[in-house]
């Protein structure tokens, strides 16, 4: 089963819960009825936004510098320009 | 030190948010009408009004940002077939 099998067919069984639950079929208090349940997908909405910035916010918030990295990109950013300028190519000033 | 804040300020909207319209349209039904805590909301329809206008607005960004990338491509790519055509 792929990812993409997995994600619709559980999409798909909350949405056919969330329809029996706003038609009707599922008995509820009618104060729930009339304002809680109508209102259930927005809130999923906002409530999966949120979570995605709260994980990015994170991950923004965790990632440490990496000094050694940083120099390897940086010589290996000048070996490609000197061995592309040597065949040619225009890499451009620093 | 500014990327961590950014992650910082990130997290605290984030959590804010969910806070806020969690307990506006989950909590806030079952408050009585005389609590001096609905002061703090404002009326429920803009629980749903404000989520609609924003996925209306940022589908309408991406659908025009989309077509425009879409129709320059285009363009470059019978400018190109009308070029190779003459040659």
């Amino acid at each position: 089963m792929t990812r993409a099998q997995q994600t619709i067919s559980i999409a798909l069984l909350l949405s056919s819960l969330y329809l029996a639950c706003f038609l009707g079929i599922v008995p509820f208090s009618p104060k729930i009825q009339d304002e809680i349940v109508p209102v259930i997908p927005f809130w999923a909405l906002v409530t999966f936004g949120a979570y995605l910035l709260f994980k990015l916010g994170y991950g923004v918030f965790t990632f440490n510098d990496v000094p050694e990295a940083h120099k390897e990109l940086m010589t290996q950013i000048q070996q490609a320009r000197t061995e592309l300028k040597a065949k040619g190519v225009d890499v451009g000033t620093d | 030190m500014l990327d961590r804040l950014v992650g910082l300020t990130m997290l605290i909207a984030a959590s804010a948010v969910f806070l806020y319209y969690t307990i506006w349209t989950l909590f806030m039904p079952f408050v009585d009408e005389d609590h001096p805590l609905h002061t703090l909301f404002p009326p429920r329809v803009w629980a749903i009004r404000i989520p609609v206008i924003l996925i209306l607005l940022f589908t309408t960004v991406v659908g025009s940002f989309l077509s425009v990338v879409m129709i320059r491509s285009n363009r470059r790519k019978a400018l190109k077939a009308k070029a190779k055509k003459a040659n």
